[in-house]
């Protein structure tokens, strides 16, 4: 007996993109970050895009359409023009809009990142905008962020702990930072990197891998 | 593992029910749970009851929600089964504390909704970590803090 009902689902759907988050503070190192994933989604086969935020500029866009990493037009800025975060959070439309853009002109495009603007602990993203986000904090920010409880570190799906090379340089025991992290996240993942010299890279790459691309 | 790409509909469609019923009695029936917070999510992988991992990845213009039938042929179903929603009930003393109470599940971005003059807001994880932030509107008396699921 065939049970088979006649199911339809709308024809304009369509699985496009995954698309990831990258939030954390002015300066923590997102943009190095993203120099330094492109590369390695390369690597591993994956056809990326990038969004970036920016207050008033498109500072960040620019500083990755020059790299010479990655072609220049699978770059799209956004300029929030106020908080960061109401850009990625409350009305997420702009770079909603923005990444389907991208997904229109480059249909191969399996992920694409979307930086936010520097923005505070706070910052979130919508769910609505992004798969999967995550979080990115810096050693020299201090070693007392992870146990602020603020909710990027603690509502992110991965904390990235960065400039991690800094550590004796600012006085900040670094493997504390790390079981503060852990234990404010209860032991969600977290990743620690050294983006000038590529250290953790390969990680981040695995975890979206894995939980977006399902690879 | 098990690859989705779109919801097919509600096991309560009338166009899916009778199959799906039909599959329950031979005991071919899958769940998949997702807690309430992950609900929204375009892309995840889950866990079937049966031990089987999901790999969902849906069109912009869908979204999960509890009874939603992932995969239905002739041989078995697989179905969102969404964890329970748990809810702290917030009762302001006056229509001031009420305001106040607004300001600040505004400013932190909770979710809420209202039920008569109480606001109940969904927990995304322990209740102590919300009541700590309107910490002083509690010890003033000025709300009342009880916890209840959906």
């Amino acid at each position: 007996m065939n049970m088979q009902p006649d199911v339809s689902v709308s024809s304009s759907s369509r699985v496009g993109a995954a698309r990831v988050g990258i939030g954390g503070p002015v300066g923590s190192g997102k943009t190095a970050l993203i120099e330094r994933l492109i590369p390695a989604f390369a690597k591993r086969g994956v056809s990326l895009a990038i969004v970036t935020n920016d207050l008033v500029t498109a500072e960040d866009a620019e500083r990755i359409r020059r790299s010479g990493l990655i072609d220049p037009a699978r770059v799209s800025a956004v300029e929030a023009g106020a908080c960061p975060h109401t850009v990625i959070r409350e009305d997420p439309t702009l770079n909603i809009a923005a990444a389907d853009e991208l997904e229109a002109r480059f249909p191969d495009v399996e992920l694409i990142l979307i930086e936010s603007g520097g923005d505070n602990l706070a910052s979130t993203f919508s769910l609505d905008l992004v798969d999967w986000w995550m979080f990115v904090i810096d050693v020299a920010g201090g070693d007392d962020i992870p146990r602020k409880n603020g909710p990027g570190v603690l509502k992110c799906d991965l904390l990235v702990v960065n400039k991690t090379d800094l550590a004796p340089h600012v006085g900040v025991d670094l493997e504390q930072m790390e079981r503060d992290a852990a234990k404010a996240r209860a032991g969600r993942p977290m990743v620690l990197t050294n983006c000038r010299a590529g250290q953790g890279i390969d990680a981040i790459v695995d975890q979206i891998l894995a939980s977006v691309l399902f690879r | 593992m098990l690859r989705v790409e779109s919801v097919l509909g509600s096991r309560a469609d009338a166009a899916l029910h009778h199959a799906i019923h039909h599959l329950e009695h031979h005991g071919s029936v899958e769940f998949v749970g997702i807690a309430p917070v992950d609900l929204d999510r375009r892309r995840l992988l889950a866990r079937t009851d049966g031990g089987e991992e999901v790999a969902i990845a849906l069109p912009r213009d869908q979204k999960l929600y509890d009874g939603a039938v992932l995969l239905l042929d002739d041989h078995r179903a697989v179905i969102v089964r969404a964890g329970v929603q748990r809810w702290l009930r917030v009762k302001p003393a006056t229509s001031s504390d009420a305001l106040e109470l607004g300001y600040h599940a505004g400013n932190l971005h909770w979710r809420v909704r209202f039920d008569g003059t109480d606001l109940l807001i969904a927990l995304d994880g322990p209740a102590a970590t919300y009541a700590a932030r309107i910490e002083p509107m509690i010890s003033a008396k000025r709300v009342t803090l009880s916890e209840e699921d959906e």
